[in-house]
């Protein structure tokens, strides 16, 4: 899901930049309180090992194809939702300035997307209740079922809350003559699917984890402790509501919105080719984006810094043949700092 | 290869490349990073159909290539990443738009066409300008530049704690994933029996490292401030630096140099 | 100066690894620590530390061990880990050997100066900008000692610094420990290594002293050794 420089306006980036740093800023102010220093060390190690995770490949069954995690929901569920959600900041700079993964300018919003969601939605709205919570009833069974399951639905809702997020970033930014609706239908099935995998990854990890070092995990020390605890039912029903609405939602906006011919069938194959690229298969997980951007297309009606040249006005693209031969002379330019530099390079290693 | 070290591969080339010595290379981490940062800005602000106009943008980081010696190589690998998802948004572009803006004899361009164009164009500016800033700039610099303009310092010091343990990690997930494919021949992932195990029991050892590693900051004085030794002060080159860089993209985000260029030419 | 005065520790699971044990260590003595697995090696020395506080009285750095004398002796007192990862947590050589002097607030050409003497004195110069995640084992072992010696200890205390060593750097790193002058308590399974660094050897047994005496005939006592799931040291063994 890591966005690329070129799908954003820099308007949208801006935005983004501003709500990923508020959540930063809240965490970090939080942070101060607990005890922070131990925590650093345990952040960095985390995020390491979440970083070097994410390239785990994991066979799932039945299908030939392998699955992937993220991790904002593992990290919140060992770290808490604020030392979670800076870890993954960390994660994704890191990706962003070593591995290309998602821009630099675009950073503001791939925090959002996939750190802000799963940390704090997917803390405050699905773990934290469910753990606190009375399903399945008392004991270690029933609270590893609680696990389980507020890993699946935490995954779920948050990437469903992401990939929307995607669609809407890219439709804001006008880069896309995808017809929003299309987007929608074709970004929130899959990450249904990407989710479910990455919540059954998730719940597994922490089922062993809760096994061998139970104190490890957010909760559930306050879920052994609060047999006395209110019933979250309401807060339970809640979520629950809320993840139907998503995935219901997502799903019929793909029934509904499928227009026949060229568009069903790009769509079509851009899904397979999504799913290929996003988790569902090896490689590259971060792919997820591309699609997400085709659906983006409130148009560049709604763009921001709309530019001089507009369509069906004078020279539109600033184009003309005049651009074209200048494009050439620049290129030529270009040809010629590359000549120049390889002869002093040269020069350079025969003096050396 | 597995995955992880490939990536361990990645990461060894850039500290390597980052380590080397040019002009480039001895600028302020801070003057690189405010001049990255705008050029990004501005290639992202070209309206979608002004290809001509993002072309001249080109030259700032061929220039910096060939000042800097970095290989060229190496960024394109990088591409692999950055073009898929940027092309799956664009290609959709020549079918939805298919007015025609620009008319070259009797070839006529849709506006598609060109969004598409520029669209990946401004995804490879945008990947060259970032990779060139991490390829000449040491990491723990780049950290030290983000203190000095009041960058949170736990947020810092987190980032270069991060930095030095995913190294740490990846290599034991490598050996870990190395070790499981040895006993499991033919299996392409981790079978779901050690879905959780697999992770987990590196994450049980990662969290005593943990401890281990806050034992040796408090030996070693650690005292909530985390101080290392920092950039060097701004100097006139670096305001030059900083100074040329954004006024000349602001000039060719103003001014269409393509098109002026040309028409010395044509007409 | 290092003194235990009946220390006892005990986890909180109820376990006791260190019962009543008493020794003293004088200013510039090299002392070995040896016994077999969980003995007790390692909870001496995070007591030493203060990173584990136990009963009885602790005299490290000529300093009672308190609250408020920790920051004195953790300053004084330099912890070479068994794990130089864990010991090396900065991107660079540089980076980590500068954490500690600009800690104790040296300012940065001080601290630079101290680098490079230790450097050169360690022949490590090469090393000075390199990443520790690209360095060696044995290249990670010599920089961690470079990051300890930047604080100019007065005593040294190791945790196996020969583990996973090939033999060349195992040499080398015995040469540069008897090249310090700082008191030094080695823990080690390594006695050979022991044998050659230290002139006196204490021998732990579930927590307690099993024997306390010169180096070479604490490590010649085969019987007290195999008891200890120890083996004579080879350079031993063969006369």
């Amino acid at each position: 899901m890591h966005m690329a420089d070129a799908l954003l306006a820099p308007a949208v980036a801006g935005a983004m930049y501003v709500a990923s740093g508020t959540a930063a800023g809240v965490s970090l102010h939080r942070l101060k309180k607990e005890d922070e220093p131990q925590k650093l060390p345990l952040m960095a190690v985390s995020a390491a090992l979440v970083f070097a995770g994410q390239m785990i490949n994991y066979t799932i069954p039945g299908t030939g194809s392998s699955g992937h995690m993220c991790g904002g929901m593992l990290l919140s569920a060992l770290l808490g939702p604020e030392a979670g959600f800076l870890s993954m900041i960390v994660i994704l700079a890191i990706q962003c300035l070593f591995f290309a993964d998602g821009g630099l300018m675009a950073l503001g919003a791939n925090i959002w997307n996939m750190a802000f969601y799963g940390c704090f939605v997917g803390y405050y709205l699905i773990w934290r209740p469910i753990i606190r919570g009375k399903w399945f009833g008392d004991g270690k069974g029933a609270l590893r079922g609680r696990i389980i399951a507020a890993s699946i639905l935490g995954c779920v809702l948050t990437l469903q809350l992401g990939a929307f997020s995607v669609v809407l970033e890219t439709s804001l930014s006008g880069i896309t003559e995808l017809p929003f609706g299309g987007f929608v239908a074709l970004m929130q099935p899959i990450h249904l699917a990407i989710g479910l995998v990455e919540g059954l990854i998730t719940s597994a990890v922490l089922c062993f984890v809760f096994e061998t070092r139970p104190e490890l995990i957010k909760d559930v020390k306050e879920a052994d402790a609060s047999l006395t605890a209110r019933t979250s039912l309401g807060t339970t029903l809640a979520v629950l509501a809320a993840v139907t609405l998503l995935v219901g939602g997502g799903l019929s906006l793909l029934a509904s919105s499928n227009p026949d011919g060229l568009e069903w069938a790009l769509f079509g194959n851009e899904e397979e080719g999504y799913g290929a690229n996003m988790g569902l298969d090896e490689e590259e997980f971060g792919v997820a984006s591309d699609v997400a951007d085709k659906a983006g297309s409130i148009q560049e009606k709604t763009s921001f810094l709309p530019d001089y040249a507009f369509p069906g006005s004078e020279d539109p693209a600033g184009t003309s043949v005049s651009g074209i031969v200048g494009a050439a002379i620049v290129a030529g330019a270009a040809v010629v700092i590359c000549l120049i530099g390889g002869f002093f390079r040269k020069k350079k290693t025969k003096t050396a | 290869m597995n995955k992880m070290e490939k990536a361990l591969a990645e990461l060894g080339t850039m500290d390597e490349l980052s380590a080397r010595k040019s002009s480039i290379h001895s600028l302020h981490a801070g003057a690189k990073l405010l001049v990255t940062v705008a050029y990004i800005v501005i290639v992202m602000s070209f309206h979608k159909y002004d290809l001509s106009g993002l072309i001249p943008m080109l030259l700032w980081p061929v220039l910096l290539f060939q000042i800097s010696g970095i290989p060229v190589r190496t960024c394109f690998y990088k591409l692999r990443i950055v073009l898929p998802l940027v092309m799956a948004v664009g290609l959709f572009n020549p079918f939805f738009d298919r007015e025609i803006i620009l008319r070259v004899g009797s070839l006529s361009v849709s506006g598609g066409v060109i969004s598409m164009l520029t669209l990946m164009l401004k995804g490879v500016l945008c990947l060259m300008a970032s990779f060139l800033l991490v390829a000449t700039t040491p990491f723990d610099r780049i950290c030290a530049a983000l203190r000095a303009v009041h960058f949170p310092k736990t947020l810092v010091t987190l980032l270069l704690l991060t930095y030095r343990y995913v190294g740490v990690l990846t290599r034991e997930l490598a050996v870990m994933t190395e070790a499981y494919h040895l006993r499991a021949p033919g299996q392409k992932g981790i079978h779901i029996s050690a879905w959780g195990s697999f992770l987990g029991q590196l994450l049980l050892r990662s969290m005593d490292r943990a401890q281990e590693i806050y034992a040796a900051m408090l030996l070693r004085g650690y005292d909530r401030e985390f101080r290392y030794a920092a950039e060097r002060r701004f100097a006139m080159k670096d305001v030059a630096y900083t100074l040329i860089g954004v006024s000349l993209f602001l000039l060719l985000r103003f001014v269409n140099v393509s098109g002026l260029l040309g028409s010395l030419f044509v007409r | 100066m290092i003194e235990f005065k009946k220390v006892s520790f005990a986890y909180e699971t109820g376990k006791e690894v260190i019962r009543d044990l008493s020794f003293t260590i004088r200013g510039g003595e090299a002392v070995g620590l040896i016994g077999a697995n969980g003995a007790g090696k390692s909870t001496v020395m995070k007591l030493l530390l203060g990173l584990l506080f136990g009963e009885g009285e602790i005299i490290s750095a000529g300093l009672r061990l308190d609250k408020a004398n920790l920051p004195l002796i953790r300053r004084k007192t330099g912890f070479i880990l068994q794990d130089s990862d864990d010991q090396m947590f900065m991107p660079t050589v540089y980076d980590d050997m500068m954490f500690a002097p600009l800690n104790y607030g040296m300012t940065k050409e001080e601290a630079e100066r101290r680098v490079d003497e230790v450097l050169e004195r360690l022949e490590l110069q090469a090393l000075k900008h390199s990443y520790n995640h690209k360095l060696s084992g044995g290249e990670k072992k010599m920089a961690a000692i470079a990051t300890i010696l930047a604080m100019e200890p007065e005593t040294i205390l190791m945790d196996e610094p020969t583990a996973a060593l090939d033999p060349y750097n195992r040499r080398l790193i015995i040469r540069r420990i008897n090249g310090l002058s700082q008191t030094k308590l080695i823990a080690s399974h390594d006695l050979d290594m022991i044998l050659d660094t230290c002139e006196r050897v204490i021998l732990l047994s579930e927590g307690r002293i099993a024997a306390d005496g010169k180096a070479e005939e604490v490590l010649r006592d085969k019987a007290l050794l195999e008891a200890n799931h120890l083996e004579l040291p080879l350079s031993l063994s063969r006369r």
